[in-house]
């Protein structure tokens, strides 16, 4: 049988991203990622990045572009940020490559902003392995509703 | 007839339009949605789709026209028909899915069969039947839209007939499709990327005429100003040569051609991304309409027009507005593929990603003031909202009825003359 046992260093690093995510913790978030990061929200499961447009699609320089908008305060539509918590739960080791490990979760995500909204899908996440400790290299949150029309998703989900 | 239907009946729309103002109710009125899904969309032309997203015989997709569901499909004799996506028998839903291809569209529940044409093609147990049923086989295909167009790819639909001829309803807006297939060496676009699909908790025609608002850039899109990258063009200033018209027909613009052309400077509208890094795709436009022609169409740009009632062209994207109800609406967008573009089409692409959509640096703040103005509604004074901005500033011209001030409601004034004029036909 495949081991799919997720360590306990990258459970415990992937609930601190969560954490940093519901409580908009911006510069906290963005100290995670690795430089060659992409943070995606695809309009659909098989998706093609490079055909099929995406929600979002950030490599490193745009995840940072969209957390400094957000701390101008004049982000409208997380002025005032939303207020959320997430579960992660059936969190796997999916493969490896080198020092970078593959996880998958699912998750729901309760956001309460103009009333409570759920969120909830699946993350797919790849992780990395450095002197300086673990990175987050790429991160996937597949939607169940990706294909239906969704609310305005300016927090980080 | 419903007690809402009766209320409708007895609703003077003239009355809540005004030249300078319209009141609240329009946006907020269940009774004055019913009215306008009838006069607006079904008795209407409106934008169904676009022919790149059905190449194929037996290619369909499933879109609404206002709150019925209808699937565009291309038959195998090639033609585009838009088909009422319900069975002739018992009206189950034939088709759920987003889009597809079948030869054959087939009712689960009791195996009925239609070409995907429209015609009935299989009856199980048909001996069930009587002669009267073998009679009038040949009228039970699917209901189809009246008459379908089809305008630089762009997909129309007339649903029930009424709605006069396509050339009287398209008038002016050929031209802004023109602009946008010029910006192709081979004069086509193409929707292949999909579309992004954004909810919000407002009114459709407050998300069109927000499309189309020259004067809120400034603040509601300060964060992107301040954090991002500056503004295409300099909204702070009076020197600006952006012009604010309204084509006819409810379609209107805002035109930024003449403010590139001041500054005579390429790409000014896409990121003022270089030639170097769109080699192929310059040296395919000038192989097609020769060097000077190129440099022209690179610096007056895509047009940013919004053709009435329910099409957004948003410069690089498309937008297509689904209204859901009176106080909930979708706004699609899907990146515009150049035909023969190479290079331009993965950067847009990308920047679709950035501006556009429910997380977009642009628009997820668009729908955040679009949700504000659906609450704001709720207060119920005043009663009007003016639109009355620029109103002395405009000048009829070949183009429109124009203003030079970017910040004019021209565009919203627009669609409300339009709005009016098909609302009270049956009124007056």
């Amino acid at each position: 049988m495949t081991n799919t046992h997720v360590p306990d260093d990258i459970a415990a690093f992937l609930y601190l991203e969560a954490r940093y995510a519901d409580e908009s913790r911006y510069d906290d978030w963005e100290s995670l990622w690795a430089d060659d990061a992409i943070y995606w929200l695809p309009t659909k499961d098989d998706s093609d990045p490079s055909v099929d447009v995406s929600y979002i699609y950030d490599n490193r320089s745009r995840i940072h572009s969209r957390l400094a908008q957000l701390k101008t305060g004049r982000r409208y539509s997380q002025s005032p940020p939303s207020k959320m918590r997430r579960m992660l739960s059936n969190l796997e080791v999916l493969g490896e490559q080198g020092d970078d490990v593959n996880i998958g979760a699912n998750f729901v995500l309760y956001e309460h902003r103009n009333g409570t909204h759920v969120w909830a899908g699946r993350y797919l996440y790849t992780v990395r392995r450095t002197a300086d400790g673990l990175q987050l290299v790429k991160k996937t949150a597949l939607l169940v509703n990706n294909e239906d029309a969704i609310r305005t998703v300016a927090f980080i989900i | 007839m419903t007690a809402q239907m009766d209320r409708a009946s007895s609703i003077d729309i003239a009355s809540l339009i005004q030249h300078d103002r319209i009141h609240g109710s329009l946006y907020t009125d269940p009774a004055i949605f019913d009215l306008e899904m009838t006069a607006l969309f079904e008795n209407a032309w409106v934008f169904v789709g676009h022919d790149s997203e059905i190449p194929e015989k037996g290619d369909y997709l499933t879109r609404r026209i206002g709150r019925q569901p209808v699937i565009v499909a291309r038959g195998k004799d090639e033609v585009v028909r838009v088909l009422l996506n319900r069975c002739t028998h018992r009206a189950n839903m034939l088709c759920r899915a987003d889009s597809g291809n079948a030869a054959l569209f087939r009712c689960p529940y009791h195996g009925w069969t239609y070409a995907n044409d429209g015609r009935l093609q299989g009856v199980p147990f048909r001996e069930g039947y009587d002669q009267e049923m073998a009679e009038m086989r040949s009228e039970l295909g699917m209901a189809q839209a009246h008459q379908v167009e089809i305008y630089g790819g762009f997909i129309f639909a007339n649903l029930y007939g009424n709605a006069g001829s396509f050339d009287d309803y398209i008038g002016r807006a050929k031209g802004p499709i023109d602009r946008l297939l010029s910006l192709s060496p081979e004069g086509r676009i193409e929707l292949r990327g999909g579309w992004m699909k954004h909810r919000s908790a407002a009114n459709w025609k407050i998300v069109n005429e927000s499309q189309v608002d020259g004067y809120h850039p400034l603040f509601t899109h300060e964060s992107v100003y301040k954090a991002i990258m500056p503004a295409k063009v300099d909204y702070a200033s009076d020197e600006l040569l952006v012009a604010t018209r309204d084509l006819g027909g409810g379609h209107n613009e805002v035109d930024y051609s003449r403010e590139y052309q001041a500054q005579d400077a390429e790409f000014i509208w896409f990121k003022r991304t270089p030639r170097e890094k769109m080699a192929k795709y310059v040296a395919a436009m000038e192989a097609a309409v020769g060097a000077d022609e190129t440099h022209k169409r690179f610096v007056d740009g895509p047009p940013h027009t919004f053709i009435w009632p329910n099409l957004f062209l948003a410069e690089m994207h498309v937008i297509m507005v689904e209204p859901v109800a009176a106080n909930e609406s979708i706004q699609y967008t899907a990146p515009i593929h150049i035909a023969g573009g190479e290079e331009i089409n993965a950067r847009i692409l990308r920047n679709a990603e950035g501006a556009m959509g429910p997380a977009g640096f642009l628009i997820a703040d668009d729908g955040e003031m679009g949700e504000r103005n659906q609450a704001g509604l709720a207060a119920k004074q005043p009663e009007w909202a003016l639109l009355s901005r620029g109103f002395s500033s405009e000048v009829q011209e070949d183009k429109g009825l124009t203003s030079y001030d970017r910040t004019s409601e021209t565009t919203q004034r627009a669609m409300w003359v339009h709005y009016k004029e098909l609302m009270t036909e049956d009124q007056a």
